[in-house]
């Protein structure tokens, strides 16, 4: 099967045609910001320019359109309508968005403390459409140990004829605790599903038309690096931001030789630098979830730090006891002066030096003794200068980065004396400027490298790398006879309790989400497996009375591995 | 998003994997509540509440303020470690600025734990605060004035029975009256040693005390004192026992109070302790405690279960206790102490310990010399044995313990006295204890 991988960024639309899981085309177009689905169309068309005349095409979809809308502050007006029970003083939190809080109260272990004042909901709800929402997240405390509350006023809500075009319940986006996130994440949900329905109408319409007849799915991209169905992605809109840094680390991923080792991936651009940690193969999360424009979200994500150094760096010289420094960033400084611009950057460093052939070699080396004779240095020792402290910079964020992942709070005796090995083995670098300082930084760092073949356009390879995610959390508490599976809204009795044990349990788990993904039409639904679990007693005076287990299992996360020839890596396509 | 008016460093440790025994009030799943508690709230995003791993101590660690019989390897497990690390994390991020605050929620605890450590008691094996005391006084200066104050509803016997002669230290327990709860110790007369009389400061408290007698007993007496002695630096060493829904204690306060305890006593350093009301009363005491250390707004954090009010007899009991502990502390240097510790050279006390925890029995014969120019070298006579049979014992040892700022004369002889025990070769085992050169050596038969 052919699949086409489509990244709208920010700036550009990358599109890769893979074949037999070769790259077979690229194409790129600007993207528009006034019309994501134009741009979109265009970029599909220039790449079905290499379909070949028969068979199937499956389309992988990153869009910058959620991510937009919440960082643009656009998308549906919303409300959240939350049951926050006691705790932290919510009204002190400062949300940024109407927030309604009502009574009702689950406790950790999920039981009802006090219940849903019902009038309540409907008298919010009524509020909240008064006051201009349009689509509406309810949350609770704890419920993703039990949704019933946020179930009810769901129902009290729809039954009411308010009419919001979207009703998003805190519990169906994360079976992971954290209250004050659930209530955002369900927020900016409700906030761009109206968006994200329109788009799959959109593109669904576009299937119709016979000239993209080959392509038979949609598949949509979101953060933690997977994909889902665009009749998933109108439910869980808000699973689809930052979508773009989760491809381009993909597209490292599908790219690279080194597949099941540690290793950091470096993605150098003109203004940016992203590092993303790939540990035994399998690229890390955020641990908490997404943040997005000031948002702390649920929502499941690749980890990837962002640092203002790339190739269009401003240079800062300091000089310290007669002693020249460099210092790169954070700003772009503007087109190198080797491509017509006026200012020197690392890009015109690494010209001068005969590192890139790229631009203009003479104006890059003027520009850089611009800036030296005054300090006293010739115009290669600047250059060697620059291209250090971008090494060098490089290099302290890297650690950094090892660093606070090496201290990371462990709960028990054994992880703390046998701690995850996060430790790098292999530097994986792409972009533009890579091939000058991947081999570099990786030499600082004692490091084996490796550079991909893209500069521009792994992301799109990325995209279309993606292979579907789904993760479900079981909650199962003997004593009070009770089950939840959040992500599906499971909230229900354990027959014969005292026989559910840890093997049960985990049986559960994984029947549960092969289930999950089957209903989503996954292929390899089959192929599920456990990622976190946890069972306790439950003592009541001196004696164990329950258990509780809670686990997580999933679909295993892929990548499909993705060969690339000569003739259509960098500089060639 | 919430901001820090203080910035805490957070040592959460809930050694989900150890345990006593499984169905032991010391379980894996103490802490899972507050966990799920404090993850929910979404405390873990707060600016300027940070989580930290806390470290694996070292012998060394231990041992300047234990005597571990016959060794550190032989009595803690590695758990024991990882909560002594992270107690000395704790004081290491304030030391180091990197925090204003910081919390120790860990297990296993260790106030109860002594100097002479045989085995556990109370559930503790070796004392948290008081090794990190010992590190911080290590780190800083034997000069740091250093006050902890204890609030485990059970007196807090084995950080007393650390520093009760210990002059850099202010001790104030405030418990369950003894009578009426494990250990039964912790009287307003157990004053202290000869070197820092009145510096070991008890307050015993009726059976039913709520939150306003718990803060009565702080705005009148603790606080007071505290201003008093001016400590450089406060621990607390925060048991969570006195929650009205403990099953172990018999008192009523609640979370709140708990977090108004914290905000009134502002301390540097808290460290959990006891507390064993595993999903009613922790999960909502440690959100309280961290609202309050972060200078936020704990009003809002309640109980699922209404608070018992304080039995209206009680009060008045309070106020007289308060009124003995203020004025046995106005009148500490007053006290004639040739009374109370002899005007011989030594100072000498016979004490029967019990380990309720391994069911030993320890006999101890402590002799402090009561000199002029420092707090006074001490030896320690101890041996333990199976509650039901002495027969089980493994013999006498002895501890010699050098205290910081010892006078030449006192190491001298507690020197010469570790050397000639261990010649005359009658007991097992000879510990020397020696803080200010960081030395621990001992010599076994």
């Amino acid at each position: 099967m052919d699949i086409i991988g489509i990244d709208v960024g920010g700036t550009n639309t990358d599109a890769a045609f893979i074949r037999h899981g070769r790259v077979v085309g690229m194409a790129k177009v600007p993207t528009n910001h006034e019309d994501l689905i134009e741009s979109t169309k265009q970029a599909m068309n220039e790449i079905m320019a290499y379909y070949a005349t028969s068979g199937q095409v499956q389309l992988h979809l990153s869009t910058t359109l959620s991510t937009n809308a919440i960082i643009e502050g656009t998308g549906s007006p919303a409300a959240a309508l939350g049951m926050p029970g006691p705790g932290v003083n919510l009204a002190a939190l400062d949300l940024g968005f109407p927030f309604f809080p009502l009574g009702g109260y689950i406790d950790h272990r999920g039981r009802e403390v006090a219940e849903l004042n019902e009038g309540e909901v409907l008298a919010a709800a009524k509020e909240a459409k008064r006051a201009g929402a349009e689509a509406l997240a309810i949350a609770g405390k704890f419920s993703h140990r039990n949704p019933v509350h946020e179930q009810r006023a769901g129902a009290l809500v729809a039954a009411s004829g308010l009419g919001f075009s979207n009703v998003t319940l805190g519990h169906r986006l994360s079976g992971r605790a954290n209250f004050p996130r659930r209530v955002v994440t369900a927020y900016l949900n409700s906030r761009v599903a109206s968006l994200q329905t329109h788009f799959c109408r959109i593109i669904e319409n576009l299937l119709e038309m016979e000239k993209y007849r080959a392509i038979r799915e949609v598949l949509i991209l979101k953060a933690d690096g997977g994909t889902m169905s665009l009749e998933e992605s109108c439910q869980l809109p808000v699973e689809t931001i930052l979508s773009g840094p989760a491809a381009s680390i993909l597209g490292a991923q599908a790219l690279s030789k080194h597949t099941q080792e540690n290793a950091v991936i470096v993605d150098i651009g003109g203004t940016t630098t992203d590092i993303a940690v790939i540990v035994a193969g399998e690229p890390l999360y955020q641990r908490r979830g997404a943040d997005i424009a000031g948002y702390r979200t649920l929502v499941p994500a690749l980890f990837t730090r962002s640092i203002g150094l790339g190739g269009d760096s401003e240079v800062h010289v300091q000089v310290e006891e007669g002693e020249v420094r460099f210092r790169l960033g954070p700003r772009r400084a503007g087109t190198p002066a080797a491509m017509g611009g006026s200012r020197p950057t690392p890009t015109d460093a690494a010209v001068a030096l005969e590192m890139a052939r790229i631009g203009d070699r003479g104006r890059a080396r003027e520009c850089i003794k611009e800036l030296a004779e005054p300090l006293g240095l010739s115009w290669r020792q600047a250059a060697q200068g620059i291209i250090e402290a971008f090494t060098g910079q490089l290099v302290e964020e890297v650690r950094a980065i090892y660093q606070r992942l090496a201290g990371i709070p462990l709960y028990t005796v054994s992880e703390i004396l046998a701690p995850p090995d996060f430790h790098p083995r292999v530097m994986v670098g792409l972009g533009g400027p890579a091939q000058v300082f991947i081999p570099l930084a990786a030499k600082l760092m004692g490091l084996p490298w490796e550079i991909l073949p893209f500069s521009e356009g792994a992301n799109a390879i990325g995209a279309a790398a993606a292979r579907p995610t789904a993760a479900i959390t079981l909650h199962a508490d003997t004593e009070l006879e009770v089950l939840t599976i959040p992500e599906i809204g499971y909230h229900g009795r354990i027959d014969r309790a005292l026989l559910f044990d840890r093997q049960r349990a985990r049986q559960e788990a994984l029947r549960q989400a092969a289930s999950y993904a089957q209903r989503l039409g996954l292929p390899d639904h089959e192929d599920v497996y456990i990622v976190e679990e946890e069972s306790f007693n439950v003592v009541r005076g001196f004696h164990t009375v329950g258990r509780i287990h809670s686990i997580r299992a999933q679909l295993r996360p892929r990548v499909r591995r993705i060969e690339v020839t000569e003739d259509i890596a960098d500089g060639k396509a | 998003m919430l901001t820090a008016k203080h910035k805490v460093g957070l040592i959460f440790f809930p050694a989900f994997d150890w345990c006593i025994t499984p169905d032991h009030p010391e379980r894996e799943e103490r802490l899972l509540y507050t966990r799920d508690q404090i993850l929910e709230e979404g405390l873990l995003d707060v600016e300027g509440i940070e989580e930290y791993r806390p470290f694996v101590a070292e012998d060394k660690d231990i041992l300047r303020a234990h005597v571990c019989v016959p060794s550190v390897a032989a009595r803690v497990t590695e758990s024991h470690r990882i909560a002594v690390g992270g107690t000395m994390l704790a004081a290491d991020l304030v030391l180091d600025k990197k925090v204003d605050r910081a919390f120790a929620l860990l297990r296993p605890p260790g106030h109860h734990a002594m100097r002479i450590v045989h085995g556990s008691r109370g559930f503790c094996t070796v004392n948290n605060e008081a090794i990190m005391v010992e590190h911080i006084r290590h780190r800083l200066s034997p000069k740091t004035r250093i006050a902890i104050v204890d609030t485990d509803a059970h007196h807090a016997d084995g950080t007393q029975d650390i520093f009760y002669n210990d002059p850099g230290i202010l001790h104030i327990s405030i418990h369950q009256d003894g009578r009426t709860l494990y250990p039964g110790t912790g009287d307003v007369q157990e004053r202290g040693g000869p070197a820092a009389y009145g510096q070991t400061v008890n307050i015993p408290l009726p059976p039913g005390t709520g939150d306003e007698g718990l803060l009565y007993v702080m705005e009148k007496a603790v606080m007071p004192i505290l201003a008093d002695w001016e400590p450089d630096i406060i621990i607390n060493a925060a048991g969570q026992d006195n929650h009205f829904t403990d099953p172990l204690t018999h008192m009523n306060v609640s979370a709140r109070g708990y977090a108004r305890l914290t905000d009134m006593l502002g301390p540097d350093i808290v460290v959990l302790e006891g507390g064993y009301s595993i999903e009613g009363g922790l999960p909502y005491v440690n959100v309280g405690i961290l609202l309050a250390l972060a200078g936020l707004d704990y009003s809002h954090v309640k109980e699922p279960v209404p608070q018992p009010t304080q039995p209206p007899q009680v009060m008045g009991q309070i106020e007289r206790i308060t009124e003995t502990v203020m004025r046995a502390w106005a009148t500490r240097d007053q006290v004639d102490r040739s009374r109370l510790f002899g005007e011989g050279e030594y100072f000498q006390r016979h004490r029967a310990i019990y380990y309720d925890t391994d069911n030993l029995l320890e006999e101890q014969r402590e002799l402090i010399r009561l000199c002029p120019d420092c707090s006074g070298w001490r030896l320690i006579y101890s041996k333990a044995s199976g509650y039901y049979s002495s027969l089980t014992s493994r013999g006498q040892i002895a501890a010699v313990v050098i205290p910081w700022l010892a006078c030449p004369k006192c190491r001298a002889e507690a020197e010469n006295k570790y050397e000639l025990i261990a010649k005359e070769g009658r007991c097992r085992q000879v510990f020397l204890q020696d803080v200010a050169r960081d030395a621990f050596t001992n010599w076994r038969k």
